[in-house]
């Protein structure tokens, strides 16, 4: 009955089911299972030192995210005169030199997902079994963004990647990554891991109580 | 069957510690963060130290990227470019590594490297595709703080920090003294030049020199430095030299050196040397500039100085130890009382040309010098060479001189004892024969002559002698067959040239114009004598020649010839004076009256016995012309022996003096007037009747 009538108003959980599915495999076990039985995993209804993980690869993220715009992306060296170009410089002496759509990429790219992602995940990590702000399958929605848009921050990478494999002409020209290029791929993977770290059933959770305090 | 109620599941987990509950995750950003805390206390304590510098000119440095380099090694970045207050200059702070800039000495040198190209080569060609940098160099020290530098416009020439001397170079020309150019020593380049610059005073070019360690050692106060640039072309007995360092010294100048002597002391802080056109101007100038260490000495000379100067050389054994620098005269109280003009001379000696030590005080060359005026050195003055009448003086070592010593003159000056010189003994000898020749009683000859003079003009005006050609136009004129006689209008025309010669001879004896103009073959035999007799070992046989001739000269019987001249011109003045003589015109003129009437008597158609009376007074008359014409061969034989002397001693003397040209001329005219009268004497004597029949 109650059942039911949580169930309309909000699916029924797993948990409120008595039951916990493997993570690796997805055989359902009951509840007080350890063990998945078919591949071994270990069961968890709820992963609880997911915000942790989460927390802590943001915190890392965001941390080598620092270098990544202080120091030079890229150390060009042209007839014996090298310069450096940082991530934000890059772009805008891109956008000064008109081409606004490489830039716009190189901006969007380096800046404007890396922002939002921590962004995002902070939100998400901070508002996960709480009620108030956006609808639970809003902030879903927003989970699936981040983690499929993470990877592609590493754009900034491939391109440092690509032109300093290519450009190795000696002393007419030679492109080198700088530090930024290591920090900025460390930030990207340890936003990814971060995103990677949360439990998004914990939103869920979240709908629960809502569920479960009606109006 | 109906399914069980689940049971209510009652999650009454145990509230765990957070710390347990911890995750290894944390550890990641706890890294990160360590890491990035790492990096950037790493990058601040290996930030350099921010310097500034100052150049004229900012020469295309761009802050950030321009470099500072220490031996080409990048040490800083440039960081900003700004004007110094009042836009005089431009400031360059650049952040050089903290360990490099506690290197920095307060002369640290910096300056923009760009391309130069210059005779010597290109240099900071890198830096025309990689940009300007800033190149410093300076020796490093220890735990210097400073942060204020002064740059240089352009790279020096000698860099901070390099080891050698730095020596400066004077010179009347710096063209071919370009910046940079090589320093050689035996054809090793050992330096180089740096920018030349005019004195302050405007006087002369100053340039720097850089003598590389360890050459520098080889550079003492015994150096003389030379202008290597160019070439020089000297002709002289040994042929054409060329001379040419090298050929990159021809295009870029440069300089050489080597010690002129030996000894010197080690370089001074300061030294300044002077730059000579060649090797040879450079190697004599120790024999022209004298060390500060010269020992001041006097010579009082006896003689004349006349031809010594100021700079002329002081001379040991051929070498030259010194020079003249003055010579004055001074009055000296002499024993006797009175007050005596004496000649110092005044000469700088140089204790490193006689074979001293640099170091050598003036004690220690005084008692070197001490020693050897005890050995007999003595100063005496000689010429220079046989083209110039200049003097010198001479260090001599004798054997055979009276012992002396040096003492201290006036001033504490020692006196340099010194000896005759050969120069004023043959000028003695020459004054010798002036002396003589002065002695000659020449006063007596001329009274003779005068006399002599006298008694012929005498002759010449009396009346008697005047009548004579007056009787003989009127016997030509009363009788032409009769009158022909060229000897005897000959005879007054000649007296009176010899009597014109004589008395330009007696003039100019007078004017002692003769006895001077003896005195000056005189002295310039004795000056040609002197040159040759001192200068050239070559010429001694000419020397000996002209002594021989002064020896002549001086054993001439010049007296004997003076004496017979007198006595000749006593016998002749005794002929003339004679009454014979003195009665010959008288007689003639007789004789002509006598003609003279016995024509008349003819023309009156007078009787034979009147031409035999004219005839044998004619005869008379020829006969008392003989008697005093008697005398006249010995007067001829003795003029001719005169003239023979006169020939002899002249041609001891040459042939081209006035004086001899005079007196022989005279003695000649007098010959031709002796032999004409004799003549004139014998063909009376022989023909009496020739004064009538003119034959």
């Amino acid at each position: 009955m109650a059942h039911a009538r949580s169930s309309q108003t909000a699916p029924l959980t797993a948990r409120q089911a008595g039951l916990v599915a493997c993570h690796r495999c997805g055989r359902v076990h009951t509840a007080d299972a350890q063990k998945c039985v078919r591949c071994g995993a270990v069961l968890s209804s709820r992963d609880d030192t997911s915000l942790q993980r989460v927390w802590a690869w943001l915190a890392a993220g965001m941390v080598a995210y620092v270098p990544a715009n202080l120091y030079p992306m890229l150390e060009t060296t042209s007839l014996g005169k090298t310069s450096d170009s940082t991530l934000i410089g890059g772009g805008i002496e891109l956008f000064r030199h008109g081409s606004y759509g490489i830039a716009a990429i190189v901006i969007v790219a380096s800046v404007v997902i890396p922002i939002g992602k921590f962004m995002a995940i902070s939100y998400l990590a901070l508002k996960v079994a709480r009620r108030d702000g956006a609808s639970v399958h809003l902030r879903h929605r927003m989970y699936e963004v981040v983690d499929l848009i993470g990877r592609w921050s590493m754009i900034d990478v491939f391109v440092v990647a690509i032109l300093s494999s290519l450009v190795q002409l000696g002393a007419a020209a030679s492109v080198k990554p700088g530090i930024a290029a290591l920090s900025f791929a460390l930030s990207v993977a340890f936003t990814m891991l971060s995103a990677m770290s949360f439990d998004p059933r914990l939103i869920w959770d979240a709908d629960k109580d809502g569920a479960r305090d009606p109006a | 069957m109906t399914l069980p109620d689940p049971p209510q599941m009652e999650i009454e987990a145990r509230r765990r510690s957070p710390w347990r509950n911890l995750s290894l995750v944390w550890l990641v950003p706890v890294l990160a963060i360590v890491v990035s805390l790492g990096v950037v206390w790493k990058n601040y304590s290996d930030r350099g130290i921010l310097i500034s510098i100052s150049l004229p000119a900012a020469a295309s440095i761009i802050p950030g990227e321009s470099t500072v380099r220490f031996r080409d090694v990048v040490v800083g970045v440039v960081e900003n470019v700004r004007f110094a207050p009042g836009f005089a200059s431009v400031i360059v702070d650049a952040r050089i590594n903290r360990e490099v800039a506690a290197t920095l000495p307060e002369n640290s040198g910096f300056w923009v490297v760009r391309p130069v190209v210059t005779t010597r080569g290109i240099s900071g060609l890198s830096t025309v595709l990689s940009g300007v940098y800033i190149e410093g160099d300076w020796e490093p020290v220890t735990g210097s703080s400073l942060t204020e530098f002064k740059g240089l416009a352009e790279a020096p020439i000698v860099r901070p920090g390099r080891k050698g001397s730095r020596i400066t170079l004077r010179s009347t020309d710096a063209s071919m003294l370009p910046e940079g150019a090589p320093v050689y020593y035996r054809g090793v380049e050992v330096g180089q030049l740096d920018v030349a610059h005019v004195s302050p005073d405007g006087g002369s070019a100053i340039v720097d020199a850089f003598i590389n360690a360890p050459y520098d050692r080889y550079v003492t106060t015994a150096t003389r430095f030379w202008d290597t640039s160019g070439f020089t072309v000297k002709l002289g007995p040994g042929g054409v030299d060329l001379n040419v360092a090298s050929v990159g010294a021809l295009l870029t100048g440069g300089v050489a050196f080597d010690s002129a002597f030996t000894g010197g002391e080690p370089l001074k802080a300061d030294t300044v040397f002077n730059l000579f056109v060649d090797e040879t101007a450079a190697r004599q100038s120790i024999f022209t500039q004298t060390g500060d260490n010269a020992l001041e000495m006097a010579i009082i000379f006896a003689g004349s100085v006349n031809g010594l100067s100021s700079g002329a050389p002081v001379e040991y054994r051929g070498l030259r130890v010194g020079k003249v620098t003055a010579i004055n005269a001074f009055i000296e109280s002499s024993p006797s009382g009175g007050r005596e003009v004496k000649l110092r001379t005044t000469v700088d000696i140089e204790p490193l040309a006689l074979g001293l030590t640099a170091e050598t005080g003036r004690t220690e060359a005084l008692a070197f010098l001490r020693d050897a005026v005890v050995h007999g050195m003595r100063a005496r003055l000689t010429t220079t060479s046989i083209f110039s009448a200049g003097l010198k003086v001479e260090l001599v070592e004798l054997t055979d001189v009276a012992p002396a010593e040096i003492v201290e003159g006036e001033n504490d000056i020692p006196i340099l004892p010194n000896v005759p010189s050969d120069l004023p003994n043959f000028t003695a000898t020459a004054e010798g024969v002036l002396q003589r020749v002065n002695a000659l009683p020449i006063e007596e000859v001329m009274q003779q002559a005068i006399s002599l003079m006298a008694s012929i003009e005498g002759i010449a005006s009396s009346k008697g002698t005047q009548e004579v050609p007056g009787a003989l136009a009127k016997l030509l004129e009363d009788g032409r067959a009769f009158l022909n006689k060229d000897d005897t209008q000959a005879l007054p025309t000649e007296l009176r040239g010899a009597i014109a010669d004589l008395r330009s001879v007696v003039a100019d004896l007078q004017n002692r114009g003769a006895v001077e103009k003896l005195a000056r073959v005189l002295e310039s035999a004795e000056k040609i004598a002197a040159n040759v007799a001192v200068t050239s070992q070559d010429f001694p046989k000419l020397v000996n020649d002209l002594r021989d001739l002064a020896a002549k000269a001086k054993a001439l019987k010049t007296e004997d010839l003076v004496d017979k001249t007198t006595a000749l011109l006593a016998s002749a003045d005794a002929l003339i004076g004679s009454p014979a003589t003195r009665a010959l015109p008288g007689d003639l003129s007789n004789a002509l009256a006598e003609i003279q009437a016995a024509l008349k008597e003819l023309r009156e158609g007078g009787a034979v016995s009147n031409v035999n009376a004219a005839l044998s007074s004619a005869n008379t008359a020829a006969k008392s012309v003989a008697t005093a014409a008697e005398d006249l061969p010995k007067l001829t034989a003795e003029l001719q022996g005169l003239v023979d002397k006169a020939n002899s001693l002249v041609d001891g003397y040459g042939e081209q003096s006035s004086f001899n040209r005079e007196t022989l001329s005279l003695l000649r005219e007098l010959q031709a007037t002796a032999k004409a009268v004799s003549q004139l004497a014998r063909t009376i004597e022989r023909n009496p009747n020739s004064l009538l029949i003119g034959r």
